[in-house]
């Protein structure tokens, strides 16, 4: 028996949905989704979910992660009741779910909260780079060495507890009993979707669609590459050539695609970016900034002018700090974690059900 | 061979004559009869032209003719020529249905000096060539005995006057609530005189009990009063309050209402009576989804009760109201018991009390228990309204309703929600509203039986077709408006009484009505007054009267309806109805039954029909064989046909359909603007 939860639906509308309740349940949704399978159908059976509020349901439910924001079910529902926009909400509400400090809702529902975060990190990185009295190439250094601790830092406190708990959610709750070869067997579709992301190609097969996928894919490759480049390849300090031309590429190729994305939100070409809620807005140009910064901080110290014009790797700095101690452990880069996770317990689920027939 | 070739025809005409009755007739001399072709939807597959021939053969007819279209007005013309050309004192039309055009050729007689009842219709396309388009020969022979059985029975038909009977420009109107008052409003304005009778001590009925209207938002009480200051102001409307029907007597034109208001007795002489005498709203039997076993359990009447006297907060039973179950259907729909129609209104009525809920209180949850939302036309901006203000809409089927149970002081509900895999879904309410139907009052069998209004089996007030005629009776005179009818709300309502209202105003407008004389009569020789007849008058038609030192029946003319049931019972074989007498009748199945000599189709229509200059279309109109002699060689559009012949265009492209159809002449493509299709002769 399940209990109706009649606040749940304002809850939601905070991370972002809104009309949901306008959903008359004629399923016409699920019928034009192109990710939509018999054995997964949605999105209409989450819209029932958030109208009743049937918390536990969403919670073990991997659905919101199938959706790949195409956005035709809103286009083609009799009510405007935008599931499309609801599926997203789920994914916000449910990262906020996973994650065990609670700072990712807290971080979604109050922009005061989000830009206070960001203020006070600026001005840590500011205090740190100009009243420390360090020589810049030891900044350049603490730089470095922020990078690699951070990213070790956030992996194992709080990205790794989330997923472990998205697991428990999604799986071991629900009962599923997975031997551990499944665990293995299923291992491909984790690193197959977070590399490429193929699942969105199930999308309506339109030439925009597959510009969009191509995109995006160029985008994860380089920005995990860039990651590379710099942390592990030392990139600002490097004197390989190869390795500097390999940033500029990268550290270009993120810029110059993130541009294009951002201008796609402006102009709401499609579904998917035409509810634009401010997470996505940090995420896209943070993201840039990341891009861009990175590559004119190289350029610089090609240039030679990196210590007349230091100020450009404070604004770096302040951005890769931002990004790695806000985006990425509460922000939106965790749905491309979470999503990846998602196809993954899928897939270990789907198996663990072919083999207890 | 077939079975109607039966060898049948020694009966000779002599038997009906020699037969004792007081109507003796002159049988008809000279007849004409039109058999038609319905441009091929007959003559496709019964032989007309034969039929015609062998039609004209008949003892007393003097013309018979085979008609592209009877109905035609060019056909109607030649009729009429022909009554008055060849003397004709009776007709026979052999096409289609007596319903689609008794009136038709009614008029034609009418306007050829002949009396209209001298006229009879026989059905050869629903009845013989649609029927049996499988058998053509079949369906020629049942086509002949059907046109013969018509000719015997025009012969016996008598020549009717229409009953005239002078009607009083008084209505009555049973119950003041808003159908009956509104119709009042208009029957007054239209001059006629209106009794309004109301059982209750005040006017407005259900509308006045109710606070705000749906779609309007108005009030209903504000709305009566209006009326009926209105209602006042008119002096040709007198209203009795407190009033009782006790009787009534008479038929249209003339009834009599026996009405006491208190201790007075009143005598109401009216031309016609409307019923508008409402429903009650369905009460929930004790345990019906808790009802009266729990507090928190009310109705939909109640509830709006209580939002309307509550103020700044909805509080029962001084418990502040946090949220409201609506169950739908409650009394309505039931495939297994009484109530099966659904009552119409109950679904918007229940959203609109959630939406005013919202309105006038905050912080309400509703959840709506329904089976389907039929918040039809624009009510459904409500239903759009309520879920855009986050009502939660849960979907039961009747086998598995929600269930209502009072658990540590906690009324709980449980319910499977079918649009989400019939999960089991369990929340607690502050207050459960039943959204109750409507059903028929509980006096409606009191007013039924006086009026003798047949009821459904809904156990509503019946009118005689839904469609065609939807506020009438089969009580000439007595008229149905509003929910006495069966579920409406307001506006539907006040539409079908206002309907009634101008449909009695056209009868009673003239002061005089004219009825059919297709009634009973009785013979006053031989009734004994046995009074057989008279009890199985189901409309109290019948009633002795003294004649030549003895009792005997009378037919009230303007009551009865000529349905025929007394005929049969009577021992003396004294009461018969006019149009439907033994002779007719029996004339009739004689020439049905008279033997059938037909000859097999050997010339069909595509022989006769050769192209080239000597086209013959015999027995085709005329304007065939000029197009088909102007087509010949040619393709030609319509436009240049019409200019060629002088003939209308729309005129052309109906008989260039129906030549088509007999294979004359054939489409050859679009001009060359495109404009136009060519036609051609069909080698
Ligand atoms: S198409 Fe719209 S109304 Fe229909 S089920 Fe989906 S969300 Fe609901
Ligand atoms: S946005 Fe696209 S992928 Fe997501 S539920 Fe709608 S149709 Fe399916
Ligand atoms: S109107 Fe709605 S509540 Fe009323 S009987 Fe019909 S379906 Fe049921
Ligand atoms: S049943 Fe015949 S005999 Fe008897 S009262 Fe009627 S008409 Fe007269
Ligand atoms: S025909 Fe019918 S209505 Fe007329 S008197 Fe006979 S039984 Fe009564």
């Amino acid at each position: 028996m399940s209990h109706i939860n009649p606040d749940f639906a304002d809850d939601i509308t905070k991370f972002g949905a809104k009309d949901f309740n306008l959903c008359f349940n004629c399923g016409n949704c699920t019928a034009v989704c192109s990710l939509s399978t018999n054995d997964a159908t949605f999105p209409r059976e989450m819209i029932r979910y958030s109208t009743l509020g049937l918390e536990d349901e969403i919670k073990s439910s991997l659905k919101p992660w199938l959706c790949y924001y195409c956005g035709e079910c809103s286009s083609d529902c009799p009510r405007q009741a935008n599931p499309g926009e609801l599926m997203m909400s789920l994914r916000r509400w449910l990262t906020a779910t996973y994650d065990w400090t609670g700072l990712s809702g807290l971080l979604y529902k109050h922009m005061s909260v989000y830009i206070g975060g960001m203020i006070a990190l600026l001005a840590a990185v500011v205090g740190f780079i100009y009243y420390s009295g360090l020589s810049k190439e030891v900044v350049m250094h603490y730089g470095h060495l922020f990078e690699m601790f951070a990213i070790a830092g956030v992996f194992a406190v709080i990205l790794l507890p989330n997923i472990i708990r998205m697991w428990y959610f999604t799986v071991i709750k629900p009962k599923v009993k997975a031997p551990i070869k499944v665990y293995f067997k299923a291992l491909s579709e984790l690193f197959v979707h977070m590399f490429t992301q193929k699942r969105f190609l199930g999308c309506e097969d339109t030439k925009e669609n597959r510009t969009r996928w191509l995109l995006h894919f160029i985008l994860v490759l380089s920005y995990l590459s860039l990651l590379f480049t710099t942390v592990f390849l030392d990139w600002f300090s490097t004197s390989s050539t190869f390795v500097i031309w390999l940033g500029y590429v990268e550290s270009a190729a993120i810029f110059i695609i993130t541009t294009v994305f951002m201008s796609m939100r402006v102009r709401k070409t499609d579904a998917m970016h035409k509810h634009s809620q401010p997470s996505d807005w940090f995420f896209v140009i943070w993201l840039f900034l990341m891009g861009i910064t990175s590559f004119a901080v190289r350029l610089l110290i090609d240039l030679n002018l990196i210590n007349t014009l230091f100020w450009v790797f404070t604004i770096h700095f302040t951005v890769l700090v931002q990004w790695a101690l806000i985006i990425v452990p509460f922000g939106k880069w965790t749905h491309f974690l979470y999503r990846s996770f998602a196809m993954y317990f899928e897939r270990i689920i789907g198996l663990n059900n072919q083999l207890k027939k | 061979m077939s079975p109607l070739n039966d060898d049948k025809d020694s009966i000779t005409s002599s038997f009906y004559l020699t037969k004792q009755t007081s109507f003796r007739i002159a049988m008809k001399q000279r007849i004409g009869v039109y058999i038609c072709h319905c441009g091929g939807n007959i003559s496709d597959y019964v032989d007309v032209e034969q039929l015609s021939k062998l039609i004209a053969n008949e003892d007393n007819v003097v013309i018979s003719k085979d008609v592209m279209f009877a109905c035609s007005d060019s056909t109607q013309k030649d009729m009429v020529q022909d009554i008055n050309d060849q003397k004709l004192d009776a007709i026979v039309v052999a096409s289609c249905t007596p319903k689609l055009h008794t009136h038709t050729f009614r008029n034609v007689a009418i306007r050829a000096g002949l009396n209209p009842y001298n006229y009879t219709q026989v059905n050869v396309r629903e009845q013989c060539s649609w029927a049996h388009s499988d058998k053509p020969m079949d369906a020629t022979i049942k086509a002949y005995g059907l046109i013969r059985a018509g000719i015997n029975r025009v012969k016996y038909s008598e020549a009717l006057e229409n009953i005239e009977i002078t009607a009083q420009k008084a209505v009555g109107v049973i119950g003041a609530g808003i159908s009956g008052m509104r119709a009042a409003v208009d029957l007054a304005r239209m001059g006629n005189h209106v009794y309004l009778i109301e059982k209750e001590a005040n006017v407005g009925g259900r509308v006045a009990e109710s606070g705000k209207l749906f779609m309007t938002g108005e009030n209903g009480k504000d709305v009566i009063d209006r009326l009926y200051k209105r209602i006042k102001e008119i002096p040709e409307i007198t209203v009795f309050t407190n009033a009782n029907l006790d009787k009534v007597s008479g038929s249209i034109g003339d009834f009599t209402l026996e009405v006491s208001v208190k201790d007075e007795a009143l005598k109401l002489n009216v031309g016609a009576v409307l019923v508008t005498t409402g429903f009650d709203f369905y009460q929930p039997k004790e345990g019906e989804y808790g009802y009266k076993l729990s507090d928190n359990v009310i109705t939909l009447q109640q509830f709006n009760k209580l939002i309307e006297t509550s103020n700044d907060k909805l509080v029962y039973n001084g418990n502040a109201i946090k949220s409201v179950a609506y169950i739908y259907c409650v009394g309505s729909r039931q495939s297994k018991g009484e109530n099966k129609y659904c009552s119409r209104q109950c679904c918007s009525a229940a959203i609109h009390s959630s939406l005013n809920v919202h309105e006038k209180f905050s912080g309400v949850k509703a959840f709506h228990l329904y089976r389907d939302i039929r918040t039809y036309g624009k009510q459904e901006l409500l239903y759009t309204e309520s879920s855009r203000k986050g009502d939660i809409y849960i979907k039961y089927e009747e086998k598995e309703p929600p269930a209502v149970e009072v658990k540590n002081n906690k009324t709980v509900i449980t319910v499977k929600d079918y649009l989400t895999y019939k999960k089991e879904l369990s929340f607690d309410v502050d207050l459960v509203v039943l959204v109750t139907g409507m059903v028929p009052r509980s006096d409606s069998n009191d007013i039924s039986s006086k009026l003798k209004i047949p009821t459904g089996s809904d156990r509503f007030f019946n009118e005689i077709h839904p469609k065609l005629k939807p506020v009438e009776t089969v009580i000439k005179g007595v008229y149905i408006g509003g929910t006495c009818q069966g579920p409406k709300n307001i506006t539907e309502s006040v539409q079908s009484s206002l309907a009634a209202a101008s449909k009695i105003n056209t009868i009673l407008r003239k002061g005089t009505l004219e009825l059919e004389p297709i009634v009973a009569r009785v013979n006053a020789e031989t009734c004994l007054w046995c009074e057989k007849c008279a009890a199985v008058c189901e409309y109290d038609a019948i009633k002795p009267i003294e004649s030549n030192g003895k009792m005997i029946a009378q037919v009230n003319t303007s009551t009865c309806v000529g349905c025929g049931i007394c005929g049969p019972v009577c021992p003396s074989n004294s009461i018969e109805i006019v149009q439907f007498t033994d002779n007719e009748i029996e004339s009739m199945i004689d020439g049905f039954m008279e033997k059938a000599e037909i000859n097999t189709k050997q010339d069909s229509q595509e022989n006769e029909i050769s192209s080239g200059k000597q086209i013959k279309l015999n027995g085709f109109p005329k304007i065939w064989r000029e197009i088909a002699s102007a087509l010949d060689d040619k393709t030609l559009t319509i436009p240049q046909l019409s200019e060629q012949l002088g003939v209308e265009s729309n005129v052309l492209t109906w008989h260039l359909m129906t030549m088509n159809r007999y294979g004359v002449v054939e489409p050859a493509g679009l001009d060359e603007d495109e404009a136009y299709y060519m036609y051609k002769l069909k080698k």
